[in-house]
């Protein structure tokens, strides 16, 4: 009775023959030929099958594409996919620079993809008044984000020679899937800095890097608090009524 | 002949991989009874709906731009938040977003089974034959963006208009959070409008606790004082001010 039935199925399959093993082929091939080359923090995880896929396709879509009459198979290109997406240049620069009465000149640095140590992250949401969260979640959130921007406040003493202090004093991040959406999460500037523009610059940066990057959707969700600061920045609430809403694990 | 008899080898070891767990899912939906059949009872209720067997992958490599653009215009969805005209999303853009998004769901359903949604009993066949993502029609989509440690959002959630109040969409939720909450991420937003509120506060969503405001960006050219050399980007309808460069000191 089974073979019946696979006898009236391969007949429908007669029409696109290749397909059928087409899959199979790039299953078993997937784990082999995963690019390494490439500067992208996603590859590492098992997750990142599809970039390998697209570079796969082209070989066998190929061969397929000259052999079958039906041919409705569109040739990914992968080169095309890959040039658009880049990640956000690392920059680093002096905001300001004050020199104090006693001679200490302090510079704050602005400093975005850079790598952050957890520890000082977490000095200074207590700083800031957040609640703790677990170091290895927010390095995995860290090293995922789109992009990571830090102030950095380094004091030089006149005299000695490089003996600086420095201490992280700003960050905020963005997720983003590279295309359409982005979300700001985790914005926060020492209380003893706060009040001179740094958060603004902050979030501008964050902002310009996605809009060059024709990332139109930014979102971001604010404390009451805070919800002036960002108006100022050009952020709108609740945009024609959207809104949004979190997961809650109900019983 | 000789050919035939190659694909029929090959199509035998197809169906097994298919039917693998991890990549594709066979789920039953039928249509909601709405409030107003009050008269039925309830055993000759779920007797009167057929079921419709739909088939739920996770699998990335499932998702072809093609077909997923087909559905956003059969949906007419926008990943613009405030499209500008209903042309066809960029479909290398939503390639690049599909490679970046961490958790992709897609719905798929046989081509004819969507057609005849009146038939109530469907052959065997159409349950046996093994279901191709390249062959069947997508019917629903879901994906969400993380961090991989502490947050997620999902975008784009849209089931074909046929085939709504099914508990697809709500299918396809429930699919994301769980793989979101198997790697321990809890902190999961969904952006929505008004009319999918109720949508998702049915899934398990609910307004922030801590009473926070969603806020986009849109400082638009109309807003921004003018000063020369201004930039700006085309989000949809929405024309975005690029901040200035910041120069200090």
């Amino acid at each position: 009775m089974l073979t019946l039935n696979l006898n009236a199925l391969s007949s429908s399959f007669s029409i696109v023959p290749f397909h059928v093993n087409y899959s199979l082929f790039t299953q078993t091939q997937t784990q082999l030929l995963a690019p390494t080359n490439l500067n992208y923090p996603f590859l590492n995880t098992a997750t990142r099958k599809f970039k390998t896929f697209q570079l796969k396709a082209g070989f066998w879509e190929s061969i397929k594409s000259g052999l079958t009459k039906n041919n409705t198979i569109q040739v990914i290109d992968p080169e095309l996919a890959e040039e658009e997406d880049e990640e956000p240049l690392p920059q680093e620069f002096v905001l300001v620079e004050k020199t104090e009465p006693d001679g200490t000149i302090e510079q704050i640095t602005f400093s975005s993809g850079g790598d952050i140590d957890v520890y000082d992250l977490q000095a200074l949401c207590d700083k800031v008044g957040w609640p703790r969260r677990p170091l290895s979640k927010l390095a995995a959130a860290l090293k995922n984000s789109y992009m990571v921007a830090c102030l950095y406040s380094i004091r030089k003493s006149p005299g000695s020679e490089g003996n600086e202090q420095k201490i992280l004093i700003g960050m905020a991040r963005a997720t983003s899937d590279h295309a359409f959406n982005a979300t700001i999460w985790d914005v926060l500037v020492d209380p003893g800095y706060q009040g001179q523009g740094l958060g603004k610059a902050l979030v501008e940066k964050l902002i310009r890097a996605l809009l060059q990057r024709d990332i139109g959707n930014i979102t971001l969700f604010a404390d009451s608090k805070v919800v002036e600061f960002y108006r100022n920045l050009g952020f709108e609430a609740d945009p024609e009524g959207i809104k949004g809403m979190f997961w809650y694990p109900t019983n | 002949m000789a050919a035939m008899g190659v694909v029929a080898a090959y199509t035998h070891i197809h169906v097994t991989e298919v039917f693998s767990s991890k990549s594709m899912e066979l789920k039953w939906v039928r249509t909601r009874i709405t409030k107003t059949s009050h008269f039925n009872k309830n055993k000759e209720k779920n007797l009167s709906t057929p079921l419709l067997p739909v088939y739920i992958s996770t699998n990335p490599r499932h998702v072809v731009p093609q077909q997923l653009q087909d559905l956003c215009s059969t949906c007419n969805h926008s990943f613009q938040r405030f499209p500008d005209t209903s042309e066809p999303v960029d479909i290398n853009k939503l390639r690049i977003a599909l490679s970046h998004s961490d958790v992709l769901v897609s719905v798929f359903c046989k081509p004819n089974i969507v057609d005849e949604l009146g038939k109530s009993s469907f052959s065997i066949v159409d349950f046996l034959s093994p279901v191709s993502p390249s062959r069947d029609l997508l019917v629903g989509f879901g994906r969400a963006v993380s961090d991989f440690g502490l947050t997620a959002s999902i975008y784009d959630l849209m089931v074909i208009p046929s085939l709504r109040r099914m508990g697809i969409g709500k299918i396809i939720v429930k699919k994301i959070v769980r793989m979101l909450t198997n790697r321990d991420i809890y902190d999961i937003a969904a952006l929505c409008s008004e009319d999918e509120r109720l949508f998702f506060k049915a899934c398990g969503f609910a307004g922030d606790i801590l009473d926070s405001t969603t806020m986009m960006y849109t400082r638009t050219a109309s807003s921004a004082t003018h000063e020369g050399g201004q930039a700006f980007t085309r989000a949809g309808q929405k024309l975005l001010l690029i901040p200035p460069l910041i120069k200090r000191h």
